[in-house]
């Protein structure tokens, strides 16, 4: 045990120690070369770490897994399409497809809705920080951990004993039957989908506070002495204006809940139809140790977010014409 | 500005450093209490994966206690509850455990001749384990053999302790009746007013489900016999089959009967299923479950007495042909690394000590059959059932290949849910069949 | 005056009243709007203080009532849950792996990421915007489509199971992020200074460890913060490239008793409990600059 203490011990001091390191060395040895050389290789010394991290772990893996996305369950034989017919055949990743489709659109719409709705009436009041820090609470801790928090939230007993869980235990004081909530097939990816809304939204509301901030005031008043109405103030100048900001939350939340994995994982383990693709890659190599098909998966949810690449590098490209 | 973040700096630095040696004394550390070896000892380290958790991970303690006494030797026992874990450690090449569970049958032959797993006749006296051992988990006829760890005559899993399973167990102050000898006298049997007849809890997390396939299995083996049964967990025998079918039904039948509805029977964790068996007034009359539910019994009602108040029978007959099929359930384990230490650990496990410790915890019979100290009665006559058993049957899931076993158990839990799904279940069921046991 | 689209513009009535009447009814109206902000922060404090309380009650407790039950007397708290958790099931052992692979993890990441922003934002050279997008589209590549072949890479050089697997992953996973944002932290610092800074003969290293690093101070700290909970919190990475090792984090130590046979309700509880407990105090103590850092890195530009 104290091995593993003295070896990230060692990694905390000596990276920065390493990397300092190679920086100055590298200065003495460019000082030996021509300043136009110089100008140009040095870049390329600070930039090779992280480059060559990024393609050691996402460029390089990401085409090994197109390719092992054609082959067979052990990655010894080419077997062409198949992994992607059984991925669009088979029920259990057509259930998951489905699902997924279901987070994509409640979880980013609810996320980015929930998180304005919100950011707009906390502004109101004077004890807005506190409020904020309320919304803001699940965001630290892990999805499992959530997850944990809302496995006791969703518990079922028969009805008529006593209930043990708070949702069920509130249902029952208005005379309502328990629900099953992560049984029943009505409810439960809701209340999965809930889950997530419930850890995310803390965060949208943080990002669009910050920019409703950033609305003139006097705007709003104007609009106001205009006669406008509350509804109106937020639908008709409010949102349009934080509309690039809203685009931001939406894009990340749409690439979240492709990725969602942990709520899942931990509440259903996928059963009672509430799959999701991260989950099915992850029991392709976990429980069928089918490398092939896991592959596909992942081929699946990267064309998925192509779009939201295009997108992101677009606006990248739009930013750098402002710099 | 500068100072005020100075101030932050030290402040997440004290922080950092707190956490830290909070973490440090926290964790307890075996290697730093380690002194020099007394003479006889191997010293050495030895890495253990298991699947227990809870009771059981407490009583297999108890038995590494006076094993690492005698030998010094500092042994690392981690849980893995998923042993498609270790075929993938095995599959990429990694470093495995010394010690570990069996992997799911259908890897066994190939372990067995690639020498993945080792052995038992090269470091331990296999007359000897042979002859101590319940027959049914060293002996085989041809077909069943890979089925307990045998690969070309030779054997490689060391059986450690045994469930039976299919027990229906009772409240005895409540049913004080004979106990039925075929299902439909069964499931024919009324209730006291207010109460169901089967309790059932089949949630266990990403393992949930299995309590209803061994039920499930029960009912084939005596509905339909010990070969269609073992034709079915090893691939052989179709799920869209009038046997297999007749057996979900059967189950159906039950779970139509289970306390508080399927809801309640899906949402109950398994450790938790027996609890209106004995409340006051009862909410069921039988729970079928394993030698080792009793652990769980006293967990909730410590002053329950064996015989007195908990009593079981075994699950009754379908077709008298059948009779004397009973299910079993042995933990073993498989030597994955020789070594030293691994050969000294799997030597102490045949041992009668060894065995005992885990009998006397409670909970389980052994492996040997001259272990006797079972805490309560109730122990010795679940012993007679698996000594006196024609054929004791191995628990069919672990048999099956990881994703046929979790296809298995999920199709249960869908079937609970909605009975009238049972063909379309059954057609995935075979779908999976095709494509995942080695051809 | 500002123009509605479809607007209509109506002015307001102005309606005389009484003056005493006025903070009454401005409480009044605003009332709703005080509920609805109450019930949001019900909604999003309850569930956790439901666990916080469950887990300090002692598992029989759990079983028969619900966890509001044990806010009045008698409570029946109990420690026992934490007794058990720290003392088995590897959950002590859990906490030190966690902080043993988010601490460096974090300080590989920022440093490595902090050279390479610098380069991108005050440095020329060919190739700069093409690799810079290449990190920005990286930003949305699912870690899934690397499991795989990163897991047999580990394998074959034998580091599966190791910390040092699990932080070079972290590291090659995170830098597009922190790459982005500290390029934008680092692109915006005034031009003028760094370029006092040549005048006086300063080099790249010089302006890089004394201007830029200094004044990217905040954007750092709160990069520091956003990876160091990032990293405490992830499943996936530890679960995939050391699910199995005595090495696996807390995370996926609770995550397999949750998932497991034996999983009582002790164990989530307490153990749930202590994997939040970290990164709660941290986000508590040192909130502005995590805000900070979600903000600049989304709004900036």
């Amino acid at each position: 045990m104290d091995d593993r203490i003295l070896t990230a011990v060692a990694a905390v001091v000596g990276v920065p120690i390493v990397l300092a390191g190679y920086l100055i060395l590298s200065e003495r040895l460019l000082g030996a070369l021509s300043a136009p050389v110089q100008q140009r290789l040095r870049p390329y010394v600070w930039v090779v770490p992280a480059v060559s991290f990024a393609t050691v772990f996402m460029v390089l893996p990401t085409l090994n897994t197109v390719v092992l996305s054609f082959m067979d369950r052990k990655s010894e034989a080419f077997v062409g399409f198949d992994n992607y017919v059984f991925f669009f055949t088979n029920p259990d990743t057509l259930g998951a497809l489905k699902n997924s489709l279901l987070w994509l659109v409640f979880f980013t719409g609810f996320v980015v809705i929930g998180g304005l709705l919100i950011a707009v009436i906390f502004d109101r009041i004077r004890y807005e920080s506190l409020a904020k820090t309320a919304v803001f609470l699940p965001l630290p801790i892990s999805a499992v951990a959530a997850s944990i928090i809302w496995k006791f939230m969703f518990e079922y007993q028969p009805p008529g004993t006593v209930q043990t869980g708070t949702l069920n235990a509130s249902i029952g004081t208005l005379g309502f039957d328990p629900i099953p909530w992560l049984i029943n097939s009505t409810t439960n990816n809701p209340a999965l989908i809930f889950v997530g809304i419930w850890t995310a939204t803390g965060f949208a509301m943080v990002i669009i506070s910050a920019s409703l901030k950033a609305i003139s005031g006097e705007l709003l008043e104007a609009a106001r002495m205009d006669g406008a109405n509350e509804l109106q103030l937020l639908l008709l100048i409010t949102t349009p204006l934080l509309y690039p900001t809203l685009t931001v939350v939406a894009t990340t939340m749409v690439i979240t809940a492709l990725k969602v994995f942990d709520i899942p994982y931990v509440l259903t383990s996928g059963a009672y139809d509430t799959d999701v693709i991260a989950r099915q890659l992850f029991s392709q190599i976990a429980d069928a140790g089918h490398y092939g098909r896991a592959s596909a998966v992942g081929v699946v949810m990267l064309i998925a977010i192509i779009p939201l690449l295009v997108l992101n590098i677009r606006r990248f490209r739009a930013q750098e014409e402002i710099r | 500005m500068s100072r005020s973040s100075n101030g932050r700096r030290s402040r997440v630095a004290a922080l950092g450093v707190a956490t830290l040696v909070l973490a440090a004394c926290a964790s307890s550390s075996p290697s730093a209490s380690q002194g020099p070896l007394a003479s006889g000892q191997i010293g050495g380290a030895l890495t253990i994966w298991t699947a227990w958790g809870g009771g059981e991970l407490a009583a297999f303690q108890k038995v590494l206690e006076p094993f690492k006494a005698t030998t010094g030797i500092d042994v690392s026992l981690t849980t893995v509850r998923d042993i498609a874990q270790l075929a993938i450690n095995v599959e990429a090449g990694t470093k495995l455990p010394d010690i570990a569970s069996p992997p799911t049958a259908d890897k066994r032959e190939d372990w067995a001749k690639d020498g993945v797993m080792k052995a038992l006749e090269d470091f331990i006296d296999i007359d000897a384990y042979t002859s101590a051992t319940y027959p049914a988990l060293v002996t085989c006829p041809e077909a069943t053999c890979v089925d307990i760890g045998i690969v070309d005559g030779k054997h490689y899993q060391l059986y450690v302790k045994t469930q039976v399973k299919g027990l229906q167990w009772y409240n005895a102050k409540v049913f004080t009746d004979e106990p039925p000898t075929t299902y439909d006298e069964m499931l024919a049997i009324t209730p006291p007013s207010g109460a169901s007849l089967f309790c059932m809890g089949l949630e266990s997390g990403s393992d949930s489900g299995w309590p209803a396939s061994d039920m499930v299995g029960n009912i084939i083996m005596r509905q339909s016999g010990a070969q269609v049964f073992t034709d079915w967990y090893q691939g052989k025998h179709k799920w869209n089959s009038p046997e297999i079918k007749a057996a979900y039904e059967l189950f159906g039948q039950m779970a139509d009967k289970a306390y508080g509805g399927t809801n309640t029977a899906l949402s109950t964790a398994f450790q938790r299923g027996h609890k209106p068996l004995f409340s006051d007034p009862p909410g069921c009359l039988f729970y079928e479950q394993a030698t080792f539910v009793t652990a769980f019994f006293l967990e909730d009602y410590p002053d329950l007495k064996a015989v007195d108040d908990y009593n079981f029978f075994v699950d009754p007959g379908i077709d008298p042909a059948n009779d004397g099929n009973v299910m079993g359930f042995a933990d073993s384990f498989v030597m994955y690394n020789d070594t030293p230490q691994a050969r000294a650990f799997m030597n102490f496990m045949t041992t009668k000590e060894a065995q005992e410790i885990f009998v006397g915890a409670g909970g389980t019979l052994a492996a040997r059959a001259d272990v006797t100290n079972f805490p309560d009665p109730v122990f010795q006559t679940a012993a007679d059932v698996a000594a006196n058993a024609k054929n004791l049957l191995p628990t069919p899931g672990d048999q099956m290949p990881s994703d046929m076993k979790k296809a298995y158990w999920k199709s249960l839990l869908d079937f609970v849910n909605d009975q009238s799904k049972l063909d379309s279940l059954l057609t995935h069921l075979d779908e999976v069949q095709a494509a995942s046991y080695p051809q | 005056m500002t123009e509605l689209a479809g607007g209509k513009a109506v002015l307001a009535p102005a309606r005389p009243r009484p003056a005493f009447l006025r903070p009454l009814e401005r409480t009044l109206r605003r009332l709703p709007l005080h509920l609805t902000v109450w019930v949001v922060m019900a909604i999003w404090l309850i569930p956790t203080l439901g666990l916080i309380v469950n887990s300090f009650r002692s598992v029989a407790d759990m079983g028969n009532a619900g966890w509001w039950t044990s806010l009045f007397p008698p409570a029946g708290l109990t420690l026992e849950s934490y007794e058990q958790v720290l003392n088995t099931e590897g959950v002590a052992n859990g906490f030190l792996n966690s902080l043993l692979i988010t601490v460096p993890a974090t300080v590989i990441q920022v440093t490595i990421a902090s050279m390479a922003a610098y380069a991108f934002a005050w440095m020329r050279f060919p190739g700069r915007d093409f690799f810079f997008i290449v990190i920005v589209g990286l930003l949305v590549v699912p870690i899934q489509m690397t499991l795989v072949p990163v897991l047999r890479v580990f394998a074959a050089t034998g580091l599966a199971g190791t910390f040092l697997a699990v932080w070079l992953a972290h590291t090659g996973y995170g830098l597009p992020f922190q790459v982005y944002l500290l390029r934008n932290a680092m692109g915006g610092l005034p031009r003028e200074v760094f370029e006092s800074a040549e005048i006086d003969g300063a080099n790249h290293v010089s302006k890089f460890w004394q201007i830029a690093v200094p004044m990217s101070v905040p954007a750092i700290a709160s990069l520091v913060i956003f990876v160091f909970l990032g990293v405490w919190n992830d499943l996936l990475v530890a679960l995939t490239y050391m699910g199995s090792s005595p090495n696996r984090p807390l995370t996926v130590v609770v995550t397999q008793l949750v998932t497991s046979f034996g999983g009582g309700w002790q164990f989530l509880t307490a153990a749930a409990v202590l994997q939040m407990s970290l990164p709660l105090v941290v986000f508590l103590a040192l909130q502005r600059y995590f805000v900070r850092g979600i903000t600049s890195g989304s709004v900036k530009g």
